[in-house]
């Protein structure tokens, strides 16, 4: 083990010093970047490789993957008669519902408040911490917080609406409760970053359209939205991917229920793949794929139109 | 600069070889010591922590060194470390549902060997039903800690009231809880909670003589047998009988609302903590009270290859085994039933409630374990299945036939080649 490290470090150093004696190799930036390369190659680009190769085969996790080619894909796609399609076909229905439900609120209520903060209102600091605060906790700890205050005969939400819906498991409450649970979740995040491109934008815009006459509305949609395009663009696009990748709420909230409406597709993903039966990794990795190919279309498309404005 | 760089980089390169050093290491067992991994991360956890110190004082030749691990994280886990070959539990307590497909993954070390030292340790001394578990193709693969069933609690003021005779057989039967919920109800009381699906459910099933598989392969979910378990829950359900969808069962019981509530015989410490509470205990309630079914599980003994095992510790670890065999009053009181009998001749042992189950042998047989090689498949898909169609958001016929197509697409995905 230590002849074979010291072995490549001499190889290392001889191939630095032919080189820098070509051209000079300025080795500080791979330094840099290196620790981060190094976890990224372990944690990201194995794995996302390894996951893409493991769909093509029929795995239990135990003993060897074998080869099976396009079998699992077969299968989730067009085997209309398999569990599996009817798996892949809710749970990305479920999760493309999921998305679209959630990511209009995760944007503008964030927007709105940091647009409401930007007036720099009384507890100022107040406010922005408590609207920061939810996206502290971990889910399991939101989840739990929320399912006590659905619950159907000891929540408060029922005692103060004076009646016994089942928020949990009857639609379309399921919905609106893991929607509200989310949007309450993830305001922090995209708050932070339009009240930092809200700072940046200058206040003589503001007095200029004062000047000409323009009410708060017309400058919100004229001089504001503008401003911060960017921004919405990047949180439009990481917010989505964030949704597409939901699992914690359903999972605890729901449980996917009622009769597998709010299953989404990671669900299944995980219950196919480290379910309590043996492993069909395969076929896990499989939907995991098209999964991801989904939300690199979706990404794209965002990207293409949010661009075209410009 | 340059020399520095490539020093820096000699560092990072050494950092990262020694991390990823660290980590096939650190999990590996030393040479005199058990490492022993389970699922005990709740409160039971500390009880099995003291069972493994008291062990430890005793000064054995191999400590044991005890490791709980989340249920979902350890099963994950397993597979990585068995495949490695680096880092494997010597003993591993997993339910007894998991272990065929163990045995079948060739991923387990059979106790015939170590166990002609240990003639203590065989069929006579065990709960039958725990012990049957680990016998499988003539060979031992585990060896059973305890027996957990799935049965009722009633509260003993409102059974007064209720239904007062229900319990002179000692079988509570759903006509009886039927009667009684009619008249309670009227006050408001509940008859029974709707708890845990999964062990109502296939109680039922078997009370009614259905099983999840008929040879071991085949599994049988969409059977008339099935859809009568179900439409006797639905029945209750709209009959307004038992708490309705969403109603937390055990806040009803813990607040006197309820009379029955069927739950695991691991809850009772936490009904304890009520004062207000006067509980007794009894069997699951029963189609009939001819043929007795309490739903059963079983956390087993088992260890994984290992070739680096040596035959001294696998003695060590039958030592600890056979310990645990004479030494499980503490187990029971953290609620579980032990498996091993010599826990009944205790007298303290047939003080806990929940001894009833295995202090005669006719209860005995009313432990049911479901032991089928693809008991997960069939568990996701009833945990899916029974909730919905009891309480009628998903029409029974539909939902069988779903169930068990899923359940055999799930095994054809696995043996396809």
């Amino acid at each position: 083990m230590l002849n074979t490290e010291t072995n490549k470090q001499e190889i290392m150093s001889t191939g630095l010093e032919r080189n820098s004696s070509k051209k000079q190799l300025n080795l500080s930036p791979y330094l840099y970047i290196g620790p981060h390369l190094v976890l990224f190659g372990i944690f990201f680009l194995f794995p996302t490789f390894f996951g893409i190769y493991i769909s093509f085969t029929n795995w239990d996790l135990i003993g060897e993957p074998d080869f099976i080619g396009f079998t699992n894909y077969n299968e989730i796609l067009f085997n209309k008669d398999s569990t599996f399609y009817e798996q892949l076909r809710v749970g990305l229905g479920n999760t493309f519902k999921f998305v679209l439900f959630t990511v209009p609120a995760c944007i503008i209520v964030p927007l709105l408040l940091a647009a409401g903060l930007n007036t720099k209102p009384k507890g100022l600091k107040f406010f922005q911490a408590l609207f920061y605060m939810p996206t502290l906790f971990s889910v399991s700890a939101v989840m739990i917080i929320f399912s006590m205050l659905y619950s159907v005969s000891f929540g408060p939400i029922n005692h103060y609406l004076n009646s016994d819906t089942n928020w949990l498991s009857t639609q379309p409450y399921a919905w609106i409760t893991l929607v509200t649970v989310t949007v309450w979740w993830t305001i922090g995040a995209n708050m932070i970053i339009y009240q930092a491109a809200l700072n940046g934008i200058p206040k003589d815009l503001y007095e200029a359209a004062s000047i000409d006459g323009a009410n708060s509305v017309q400058k919100f949609f004229s001089i504001t939205l503008p401003s911060i395009r960017a921004q919405i663009l990047y949180t439009v696009v990481i917010t989505t991917i964030a949704q597409f990748n939901v699992y914690g709420q359903p999972l605890m909230l729901t449980k996917g229920g009622p009769t597998s409406s709010t299953t989404v597709l990671l669900m299944y993903i995980q219950e196919n793949a480290f379910g309590s039966g043996i492993s069909i990794a395969g076929i896990g990795s499989a939907m995991a794929v098209i999964l991801g190919i989904c939300i690199m279309i979706v990404s794209a498309i965002q990207f293409f139109f949010l661009r075209q404005r410009d | 600069m340059k020399k520095k760089a490539v020093l820096m980089f000699s560092i990072l390169f050494v950092i990262v070889m020694s991390l990823s050093g660290c980590s096939s290491s650190s999990s590996g067992s030393s040479k005199n010591e058990i490492v022993f991994w389970n699922v005990f991360t709740g409160p039971d956890g500390q009880d099995m922590q003291k069972i493994v110190d008291e062990y430890n004082k005793t000064n054995p030749e191999f400590k044991v060194k005890n490791v709980s691990i989340a249920a979902g994280d350890m099963y994950s886990k397993i597979p990585t470390v068995v495949n490695s070959g680096k880092g494997i539990p010597d003993l591993t307590i997993v339910h007894a549902e998991r272990i065929k497909q163990f045995v079948d993954a060739n991923m387990l070390t059979p106790y015939d060997d170590v166990l002609v030292d240990f003639p203590d340790i065989k069929a006579d001394n065990y709960v039958p039903a725990g012990w049957a578990i680990g016998d499988i193709n003539g060979s031992r693969y585990s060896i059973p800690l305890d027996v957990h069933s799935f049965v009722m609690y009633y509260n003993k003021g409102l059974l007064e009231k209720y239904a007062p005779n229900a319990l002179d057989d000692n079988v509570v039967t759903f006509d009886e809880i039927k009667e009684a919920a009619e008249m309670s109800t009227k006050d408001g009381i509940v008859g029974m909670g709707i708890t845990w699906t999964r062990p109502t459910f296939l109680s039922i099933y078997h009370q009614l003589g259905g099983d999840i598989t008929s040879d071991g392969e085949t599994p049988t979910l969409n059977t008339p047998e099935a859809k009568e378990a179900l439409e006797l829950l639905k029945g209750m359900i709209d009959n307004k009988f038992t708490n309705k969808d969403g109603e937390d069962p055990g806040q009803l019981f813990k607040s006197n609302k309820a009379i029955f509530y069927p739950e695991g015989i691991w809850m009772q410490n936490s009904l304890n903590e009520v004062e207000t509470l006067d509980w007794g205990i009894t069997s699951f309630p029963q189609v009939s009270a001819d043929k007795i079914v309490n739903w059963t599980s079983s956390h087993q003994f088992v260890m994984f290859k290992d070739d680096k095992r040596s035959d001294e510790k696998a003695k060590g670890m039958m030592d600890f085994l056979n310990y645990i065999r004479e030494n499980s009053l503490p187990w029971a009181k953290a609620g579980q039933n032990p498996a091993a009998l010599s826990t009944l001749e205790n007298p303290e042992f047939k003080e806990l409630p929940h001894s009833f189950l295995i202090e005669d042998t006719e209860m005995q047989k009313s432990l049911k374990i479901f032991d089928y090689k693809y008991n997960g498949f069939v568990a996701e898909e009833i945990d899916k299945l029974v909730g919905d169609a009891i309480f009628g958001k998903l029409d029974i016929d539909e939902g069988l036939q779903k169930a068990q197509k899923a359940v055999e697409d799930k095994i054809a995905a696995n043996n396809k080649k």
